[in-house]
C-alpha cells in the first residue's frame, strides 16, 4: 500500500487541463444566452424609451415656451388692439350726441379702455426680452401718450359744446396719432408672429428629429430583437439537434451494449439446447457465460435506470450520516469482481478520524463504483486504481479521489465528459464499450448530495476524479439547495 | 315783424323749451347719497387744469347767466347744471341766478333767442356725472355739495372763501326743494 505522500505525488494535475474559470463562465454564458440576449434587448428598448421621452419633454417645453411667449403675446396684443379701438370709438361716440350725460358716459368708457391699453403696454415692456421689443414698447408708449393727450382735448371740446372744433382737432392731430399707434401695434403683432413662426419651426424640427430618432431606435430595437430571437431559436435548434444526436448515440450504444451480452447468453443457450455441450466442465463454462452476460445486462439496465432516477428534479434517496470509510469499502467491495477479473490492484488511503458526511449510501457507492469502473475501462496498461479520502486544506469538506494511470482525457473532451450519453470520438474509435452515462450519473449523484465532482487529467499519464462533499452539518443545507439549483439550470 | 318770421320764432322757442325740459328719466335713475337736513355748503368746481382759483360772486353770477363765453386761458366756458328738482340746483337758482325754475327757463330762452346768452348750460343727471363732466372738460364749471367733492376737480374760492370758511355764501337749503 502506498503512503499518502506517495499517492499525492502520483496525482497528475495539469493546470491547463483543469476546468478553468473562463471555461466555467463560458458554459454558464452559453446556458443563459437567451436570457442575456433578452435582457440586452430590454436594456436597448429602455434606452430608446429614455431617449424618446427626453425628446418629447424637450418638444413639450418648447411648445410651452412658445405658448407662453408668442401665443399669449398675440392674445395680449388682441386685447391691446381692442382696447385701443374702444378708446377711440368711445371718444367718437361722444360726438354723436348733445346729451351731456351720454357724453360723460362715453368719456368714461374711453378712459377705462385707455387704462387697459396703458396697462397692456406696461406689461409688454416688462416682458420685453429683446432690444427690438423694448424699443417698440417705448415707441408705443410714447405714441399712445401723445394720442391720449389729443383724445383728452377732443373730449374736452365735445363736452364744452364745441363739436366742430373737436372734429377738426381729431382730424388734424388725433387721426395721425392714432395711426401711429396702430402702426406700432401692427409691428408688435409682426414681432409676435415672427417669434411664433421661429418657435413653430423649432418645434417642427424637434418633431422631425424625434421621429427620426424614434424610427432609428425602433429599427435598432427590432434588429436587436430579431437577432436575439434568431440566436435563441438557433440555440434551441442546436440543443434539440444535439439531444437528438445524443439520443441516437445512446440508442446505438445501449443497443450495442445490450446485444453483446444477449448474444453471449443466446449462443450459450443454443449450445446447451442443441446438445453441443455435454461435458460437465463445458456446461459449467457455458453457464458461467450466461450468468456473467446476464449480470452485465443487469448492470447496464441498472445504469440506465439510475441515470433516469438522477435526472428527476425530486430526489428519492434516503439521507443519513455516513462514515467515509464505509462508503469507500462498499464501493470497493462492489467492484471487487470487476477489478479482479481485469487484474487491477486497488489502493485505498483514508485519513483517520474523518468527520461523517450526510448522504445516501447506495448513491455515493454507485458514484464511486462508476469512477472505479471508469478507471478500469480506460487503463489498458497500468492496472492500478487509487482511492483516497481526506479533509481539504480549509478543513471544511471531505475529498474522495479515484485515480488511475490510464490514457487520460483530451482537453477537447473535458467540457463534455459529464454530459449524458457523451462518448469521446477517440474512445469510440478505440472500441471501448460504454453508454456515456457513468460520469454523468456520478456527477449528478454527487451534486444531489450538495457536493461537486471535478477532474484533473493528463494525456497518457492518467486522471484523478475528486468528489467533494461537505460535512454532515453543512451538507443538509446544500442538499436542500441542490435540487432547486439543478431545476433552475 | 313779418308773420312768417314770427311763426319761425315761435317754433324755435317751442323747440328750445322742449330741449331744456328737465330730464325726468335721468332724475329717476340718478344715484343720490343719503343727505342730512342740515345746511351744507355748495362748492363751485372747475377742471383741475383751470388756472382760476378765485372768482368774485359777481363774476360767478355772470358766468352762470351765460354772459361770459370763455375763460381767461381761452377755453370755452361749459356750465354744468344738475337736473331739475335737486337741492343743489335750487340753491344755485336761488342764490346765483336769483330766479325760480320758470324764470331760469325764460332767461335761457330769451337769452338764446336774442343772443345775450353765449353758453347754454349742460343738464346732468347726478353729482357723480357732473363731477366727471368737470373732470373731462377743461372749460367746465359746476357745483357740488361740499361732501361730493373729490380730487378729480378743483374747488374755486368765491370772494376768497372756500366752502368750509365762515361767511361762505353758497349754503344749500334742503327745504328749498320743490
Amino acid at each position: 500500500m502506498l503512503k499518502q505522500t506517495e499517492f499525492i505525488s502520483r496525482e497528475i494535475v495539469s493546470a491547463y487541463q483543469q476546468p478553468t474559470s473562463a471555461g466555467f463562465f463560458a458554459r454558464k454564458l452559453s446556458r443563459h444566452v437567451s436570457t442575456i440576449l433578452l435582457l440586452l434587448v430590454l436594456c436597448g428598448e429602455a434606452g430608446v424609451g429614455v431617449f424618446v421621452i427626453r425628446d418629447l419633454t424637450m418638444s413639450y417645453a418648447t411648445v410651452e415656451k412658445m405658448y407662453n411667449g408668442s401665443v399669449q403675446g398675440l392674445l395680449r396684443f388682441g386685447d391691446l388692439q381692442y382696447e385701443a379701438q374702444e378708446t377711440r370709438r368711445s371718444t367718437l361716440y361722444a360726438l354723436t350726441t348733445t346729451d351731456g350725460n351720454l357724453q360723460v358716459e362715453y368719456a368714461d368708457q374711453s378712459r377705462k379702455a385707455d387704462q387697459g391699453v396703458t396697462q397692456g403696454i406696461i406689461q409688454y415692456l416688462a416682458q420685453a426680452r429683446t432690444p427690438r421689443e423694448s424699443k417698440l414698447g417705448q415707441r408705443l408708449e410714447n405714441d399712445w401718450g401723445a394720442y391720449l393727450k389729443v383724445r383728452d382735448d377732443v373730449l374736452g371740446l365735445i363736452l364744452e359744446g364745441s363739436p366742430k372744433e373737436a372734429v377738426q382737432l381729431d382730424l388734424r392731430v388725433g387721426v395721425p396719432e392714432f395711426d401711429r399707434v396702430r402702426q406700432d401695434l401692427d409691428e408688435i403683432k409682426e414681432t409676435y408672429s415672427e417669434q411664433a413662426s421661429q418657435q413653430l419651426a423649432a418645434v417642427a424640427g424637434f418633431s422631425r428629429r424625434s421621429i427620426t430618432r424614434l424610427s432609428a431606435s425602433l429599427g435598432i430595437g427590432l434588429l436587436f430583437g430579431s437577432v436575439a430571437i434568431w440566436a435563441i431559436q438557433k440555440s434551441r435548434m442546436r440543443s434539440a439537434v444535439q439531444l437528438a444526436k445524443l439520443q441516437m448515440d445512446f440508442v446505438a450504444s445501449v443497443s450495442h451494449e445490450l446485444r453483446t451480452p444477449i448474444t453471449g447468453i443466446l449462443t450459450a443457450g443454443e449450445n446447451i439446447r442443441d446438445g453441443l455441450v455435454l461435458q460437465p466442465d463445458s456446461l459449467f463454462e457455458q453457464g458461467s457465460v450466461i450468468t456473467d452476460q446476464a449480470s452485465r445486462l443487469m448492470e447496464l439496465v441498472d445504469q440506465v435506470l439510475l441515470f433516469a432516477a438522477t435526472s428527476t428534479a425530486r430526489p428519492t434517496h434516503s439521507l443519513r450520516e455516513l462514515q467515509v470509510d464505509h462508503v469507500i469499502a462498499d464501493a470497493v467491495r462492489s467492484t471487487k469482481g470487476l477489478l479482479e477479473q481485469a487484474g487491477f490492484t486497488i489502493e485505498a488511503q483514508i485519513e483517520p478520524a474523518l468527520p461523517p458526511i450526510t448522504g445516501d449510501l447506495s448513491l455515493l457507492s454507485q458514484c464511486l463504483q462508476n469512477l472505479i469502473a471508469n478507471a478500469v475501462k480506460y487503463s489498458p496498461d497500468n492496472r492500478w486504481v487509487g482511492v483516497s479520502a481526506r479533509m481539504n486544506e480549509e478543513g471544511r469538506e471531505i475529498q474522495i479521489s479515484v485515480q488511475d494511470c490510464g490514457i487520460g482525457i483530451p482537453a477537447s473532451d473535458l467540457a463534455h465528459i459529464f454530459e449524458p450519453f457523451y462518448r469521446s470520438p477517440h474512445v469510440v474509435a478505440a472500441h471501448i464499450p460504454g453508454t456515456g452515462l457513468g460520469l454523468s450519473i456520478a456527477k449528478r449523484s454527487v451534486e444531489a448530495l450538495g457536493g461537486e465532482l471535478n477532474v484533473s487529467t493528463q494525456l497518457g499519464v492518467g486522471s484523478v476524479f475528486t468528489v467533494r462533499l461537505p460535512f454532515a452539518n453543512e451538507s443538509l443545507h446544500r442538499i436542500r439547495m441542490a435540487p432547486a439549483a439543478r431545476t433552475g439550470t | 315783424m313779418r308773420p312768417k318770421l314770427r311763426v319761425l320764432h315761435i317754433f324755435v322757442a317751442i323747440a328750445l323749451v322742449l330741449g331744456l325740459r328737465p330730464n325726468q328719466t335721468a332724475q329717476a335713475t340718478s344715484p343720490s347719497k343719503p343727505r342730512s337736513n342740515a345746511s351744507q355748503s355748495l362748492a363751485i368746481v372747475v377742471n383741475r387744469s383751470n388756472p382760476t382759483n378765485n372768482l368774485s360772486f359777481s363774476e360767478l353770477r355772470k358766468m352762470f347767466l351765460g354772459e361770459h363765453s370763455h375763460w381767461p386761458n381761452g377755453h370755452r366756458i361749459a356750465i354744468a347744471m344738475l337736473d331739475y328738482g335737486q337741492p343743489e340746483r335750487q340753491t344755485v337758482l336761488r342764490l346765483i341766478y336769483r330766479l325760480d325754475e320758470n324764470g331760469y327757463q325764460n332767461h335761457l330762452l330769451r337769452g338764446m333767442f336774442l343772443g345775450d346768452v353765449f353758453v347754454a348750460p349742460k343738464t346732468l343727471a347726478s353729482p357723480l356725472i357732473l363731477r366727471k363732466f368737470v373732470f373731462n372738460a377743461p372749460g367746465a364749471i359746476g357745483y357740488l355739495r361740499a361732501s361730493d367733492v373729490d380730487d378729480t376737480v378743483k374747488v374755486v374760492r368765491i370772494d376768497g372763501l372756500l366752502p368750509d370758511n365762515k361767511d361762505y355764501r353758497l349754503q344749500i337749503d334742503e327745504r328749498s326743494v320743490e
